[in-house]
């Protein structure tokens, strides 16, 4: 679901100005043409994110590009950490995968 | 709810700036996106900026402190942090890295089959399944039919009433869904089905149940008359002497099943002629019934 400029500016609490550098900083990158952009429920929580480290966190605008950067390469491996885990689980255990047995059952 | 002073580890003396002071010291440790896989900080976090924001009122602090409202009502209403995007968002969002593994995958074989496996299969995995909402007629219903979907996010569907479906029944549509996020095939649709009510037809199960009025006439001597069913009127034969509440039976005529066809059950309901009716009036106040003529006589207590 897309948010438009507007909407994101009041939900995240930002102002225009502020919203400019944080994208010219690919601290957010939103979809669409530079004409009108869209963003998704992702960048906003990316943009809180943002706003609770410069402001409740102290961290200046230096170390906001650095963390996220970190957090990044962070949930990177998490994500592969987590298909590691799928894949052995899945090694261990081909035959038995109800999930995909359950939904041949609602097929009709 | 625990005590918000002893949450943030302050005096209750403490100053606004104390206070400050020691939520951005926990809020350090412990904010969620800092801390993704740890539902404990996730917990605590919400404890502390709850107490935060109670304390960091003056107003709300003062009745709290006063006794006059209690530190329930102070948590944070449930929020999704930025790591439960990236936890779940599919592959290849933005801001995606995979620089902090990519030179393990380039050196182990091991660790890069699997990731290349894993990326393949994320690959053609199928497209979610999409869930739609239709509200077709009673006799389409009964009948079958084509209905034509329109879809919230644009574009129509064609979606095929089999006979005989039944209320909350859900269709699924092969292939109608979101399309994969790789090369996978695209997910099903899911039309979970609710059926209007019919102005005087009723179902029950695959039965069919209609009132239908008749005439005096009709009641008292018999007749032949045209009886509306789910496919068309049909003829019915009301015998001599039929009453209201009596009910006939068309064999047949109900809700199609897998085994034939329901059956259709009409209840028929004597109507009088509207108005004042000086013959039929005429007629009663000389007609003597005979005793056994009490419909009233299993009330009598």
């Amino acid at each position: 679901m897309n948010i438009s400029k507007p909407d994101f500016l009041e939900r995240a609490q930002l102002d225009h100005a502020t919203l400019e550098v944080w994208i010219q900083e690919e601290w957010l990158i939103p979809s669409g043409t530079a004409s009108e952009v869209a963003f998704s429920e992702m960048d906003l929580a990316r943009a809180k994110l943002i706003r609770d480290l410069k402001n409740d966190l102290g961290v200046n605008d230096e170390g906001v590009g650095v963390i996220l950067n970190l957090l990044d390469q962070m949930h990177g491996l998490r994500r592969a950490l987590a298909e590691l885990l799928q894949s052995a689980r899945e090694r261990s255990a081909p035959a038995d995968d109800p999930s995909s047995m359950d939904q041949d059952k609602s097929r009709k | 709810m625990k005590d918000p002073y002893e949450i943030l580890g302050v005096a209750q003396t403490a100053s606004p700036e104390e206070i400050r002071k020691a939520y951005l010291r926990l809020a350090k440790k412990l904010h969620p996106d800092l801390n993704p896989g740890s539902k404990h900080s996730e917990e605590r976090f919400k404890e502390v900026s709850g107490a935060y924001d109670l304390l960091s009122d003056p107003d709300k602090r003062r009745r709290f402190d006063g006794g006059e409202i209690d530190a329930s009502g102070a948590d944070r209403p449930h929020e999704r942090f930025y790591k439960d995007f990236a936890a779940d968002a599919a592959a290849g969002h933005p801001y995606e890295n995979r620089s902090g593994y990519a030179d393990f995958a380039e050196t182990d074989d091991i660790l890069a089959e699997l990731l290349r496996r894993r990326a393949r299969e994320a690959r053609h995995a199928r497209g979610p399944d999409l869930h739609y909402h239709l509200s077709i007629e009673f006799l389409d219903a009964i009948n079958g039919a084509t209905e034509l979907l329109t879809l919230p996010k644009g574009g129509t569907l064609h979606v095929t009433i089999p006979p005989g479906i039944q209320e909350g029944q859900m269709l699924r549509l092969r292939g109608k869904g979101a399309p994969s996020l790789g090369e996978g095939e695209s997910g099903d649709a899911l039309v979970e089905i609710s059926i209007n009510p019919h102005r005087f037809f009723s179902r029950q199960g695959d039965d069919i149940h209609v009132d239908l009025p008749i005439t005096l006439t009709e009641a008292v001597l018999g007749a032949q008359i045209r009886a509306p069913t789910p496919k068309g009127p049909v003829v019915l034969t009301v015998p001599k002497g039929s009453n209201t509440g009596n009910v006939l039976r068309l064999k047949g005529r109900g809700v199609p099943r897998r085994d034939g066809h329901g059956d259709e059950f009409v209840t028929l309901r004597v109507v009088l002629p509207p108005g004042p009716n000086p013959e039929l009036e005429a007629f009663l106040s000389n007609w003597t019934p005979g005793t056994s003529y009490d419909p009233r006589r299993d009330m009598q207590s």
